[in-house]
């Protein structure tokens, strides 16, 4: 007993690997066989390149969509009139725009009045071509932050003349494509000239599609009853949402329920987010790709194990444990597929740039998207490696190293 | 000092019968020996190998190494007095082919825990001693077979062991390096490792000091008495005392 005992205090030769020897170690078997380090790291790669490829492609898509969001404003609201309990269309108060102007966080509004008419190029024509008449306010053009493709659009003297101004649609249902030559559109009967037309408005496919005329106008010429239908306003980025809630109540005080509000920015944010399914299904895809080249490595490693028997027993014969061996193979697997994880970002990230670039997009590459895409690849490798580390690590040194 | 005490060793493989690979084998090789361990294929010499070896462990019977019973080491254990106190010479060199000559030999340390640049300068002083200065930055494809086991030599000596186990070191030699691979064992053995020749070769296990024949697993024949003149004196052991000529 006294005698085992102190032989085992004298067992202090212990094996001992460096971290850095490990990893030395771990990669060695990869330095020798370059070749078909490269072929296994391919499975690994393309995986990693298609799903970093999907996300980049979808984060530039949406973050082009998003650039295009900011530059439009998410801070515009549109006040509707509704319908009534009986289902007729309501009217808003006249006295409503006035209402919301004085609201303290809404920066400037302008309202519109849908006419009961419509709009053609000339007196021989009956066309239904679906374009509204709208009464509206020389600030519109300001609380749209439009913009002229040509012309100009109504001011104070001309919104009592029998001017008009063409959404972008409007001026191409009409067929004015240019100002040149006095264009005119016959409204209810009377000539209206053309004075400008408008560039799309995204946020505004309802003014896209109408024709502007001034209040004046439209009760001097037309005989109408401005009545506004709609109001637009801008309000202070921050207090977007409070404007929203008090909206229908100081637009409507008599029949809140009848007002309708709505946020034009926020069905462009709703297609950000649509293809969400698409884009799953691909990242599924990469899955299924890197699930291939993980087995692709086991294959291969056990492979490794097999051609390596002498490897393996002259490691152990030189002191190798068998935690030292399980780990060479685990690190050798890990690395193979951190370096498929880095080809693959770097290529997903070339076919994502690429791609965005042919659609004049915003590129953006989600940096979490690399991150988790080499460490994916690491750990992958890893389980992979573990079951022919563990058995490299079970062969019998004496077997291993006799020739076979 | 004694290096290797084996008492009663036998080793059986599992099957129906039993195979007997060794038999009752006694052995104790001192400090600074070189001794053949001769036998035919099937004799067991490389069970014994093994065994000696640490790469695997007796039926019964014990194996003391340095004073250290080698039952009572783990796994992790042996692996730990192989990395310190061990050297292996293979056959078929076992060495690694994609890196150099320095850094093989290198290896040798590598499970010891030394650092690089310690594991080279003493891989570079044990290719000038196997006389392969000149071949540091070979590879084993550019070497000749006789260079490849000095490599191995070098490799099995870097971490001045208390034994250095050689298995068929020229079996895959022409005879004229043979001679010189066990000319280098001899001028280490002068040097003072303790050497142990596995062979089946008859004529190389004559021109060493001590021969112990194995035939069926069993100790059939040690000629110690005659190597008795090698160990340091006052170290000799009694009944070898006036034997020596």
């Amino acid at each position: 007993m006294k005698n085992a005992a102190n032989s085992r205090s004298r067992s202090h030769w212990r094996s001992k690997l460096l971290p850095a020897d490990a990893v030395v170690t771990g990669t060695h078997g990869l330095r020798s066989r370059k070749g078909r380090t490269l072929l296994t790291a391919i499975g690994i790669a393309i995986g990693i390149a298609s799903m970093v490829a999907v996300l980049g492609i979808s984060a530039s898509s949406k973050a082009d969509l998003i650039a295009e969001i900011d530059k439009l404003g998410t801070n515009l609201l549109q006040v509707q009139a509704g319908s009534n309990l009986f289902g007729e269309s309501a009217k808003l108060p006249e006295e409503a725009p006035a209402m919301v102007r004085r609201l303290g966080p809404v920066e400037n509004a302008s309202s519109v009045s849908r006419l009961d008419t419509d709009v053609q190029r000339n007196q021989y024509l009956d066309d239904n071509n679906g374009l509204d008449v709208l009464a509206s306010e020389p600030e519109l053009l300001d609380t749209l932050d439009g913009a002229m493709a040509q012309g100009r659009f109504l001011d104070t003297g001309t919104a009592t003349l029998p001017t008009v101004v063409l959404g972008s649609v409007a001026a191409e249902r009409l067929g004015v494509r240019t100002l040149d030559g006095g264009p005119t559109v016959q409204i209810a009967g009377r000539t209206f000239a053309v004075i400008g037309i408008l560039e799309p408005l995204p946020l505004n496919p309802d003014i896209d599609r109408a024709v502007l005329i001034g209040n004046e106008a439209a009760e001097d010429f037309l005989g109408a009853e401005v009545i506004p239908t709609a109001i637009y306003l801008r309000a202070i980025p921050e207090l977007v949402e409070d404007v929203r809630s008090v909206l229908p109540r100081t637009a409507n005080p008599a029949d809140p329920s009848e007002v309708n509000v709505s946020r034009p920015s926020d069905a462009l944010e709703a297609r950000a987010q649509v293809d969400e399914n698409l884009q799953n299904l691909l990242l599924g895809l990469g899955g299924v790709a890197l699930l291939v080249g993980g087995v692709g490595i086991a294959n291969v490693m056990i492979i490794s194990v097999l051609e390596r028997r002498g490897e393996i027993g002259l490691r152990r014969a030189l002191g190798a444990t068998r935690r030292h061996i399980a780990l060479q193979f685990v690190l050798e697997s890990a690395s193979l597929a951190t370096l498929g994880g880095i080809v693959g970002v770097g290529l997903g990230s070339a076919v994502t740039y690429t791609y965005a670039r042919r659609q004049d997009w915003l590129v953006d590459i989600p940096v979490q998207a690399l991150g988790a895409g080499v460490a994916g690849a690491l750990v992958l490798g890893a389980l992979a490696g573990l079951y022919p580390a563990i058995r490299a690590a079970r062969l019998d040194p004496a077997d291993a190293v006799r020739p076979a | 000092m004694t290096v290797l005490d084996l008492t009663a060793v036998t080793k059986e493989y599992p099957g129906s019968p039993p195979v007997r690979a060794l038999d009752d084998v006694s052995l104790s090789v001192s400090e600074g020996e070189l001794l053949a361990i001769v036998g035919a294929s099937g004799s067991g010499k490389s069970t014994l190998l093994n065994i000696i070896g640490t790469l695997d462990r007796p039926t019964s019977g014990q194996v003391v190494i340095e004073g250290t019973p080698v039952a009572d080491l783990s796994d992790a254990g042996l692996a730990g007095l192989r990395s310190a106190r061990i050297g292996f010479v293979f056959q078929q060199f076992h060495l690694l082919e994609a890196i150099t000559a320095v850094d093989n030999v290198a290896t040798g340390l590598l499970y010891q825990g030394v650092r690089r640049g310690r594991r080279r300068a003493l891989a570079t002083e044990a290719l000038e001693r196997v006389g392969l200065g000149h071949r540091l930055g070979f590879k084993p494809p550019q070497l000749s077979g006789g260079e490849r086991q000095r490599v191995a030599i070098a490799r099995a000596i870097v971490g001045d062991p208390a034994i250095v186990l050689a298995d068929e070191p020229t079996g895959n030699l022409d005879s004229h390096t043979s001679t010189d691979i066990v000319n280098l064992l001899r001028q280490l053995n002068d040097d003072g490792s303790t050497i142990i020749v596995i062979t089946h070769d008859q004529d190389l296990a004559a021109d060493l000091p001590r021969r112990v024949t194995l035939s069926d697993g069993r100790v059939v024949d040690d000629d110690a008495h005659l190597s008795a003149f090698r160990i340091p004196a006052g170290e000799e052991p009694a009944e070898a005392r006036g034997v020596t000529s």
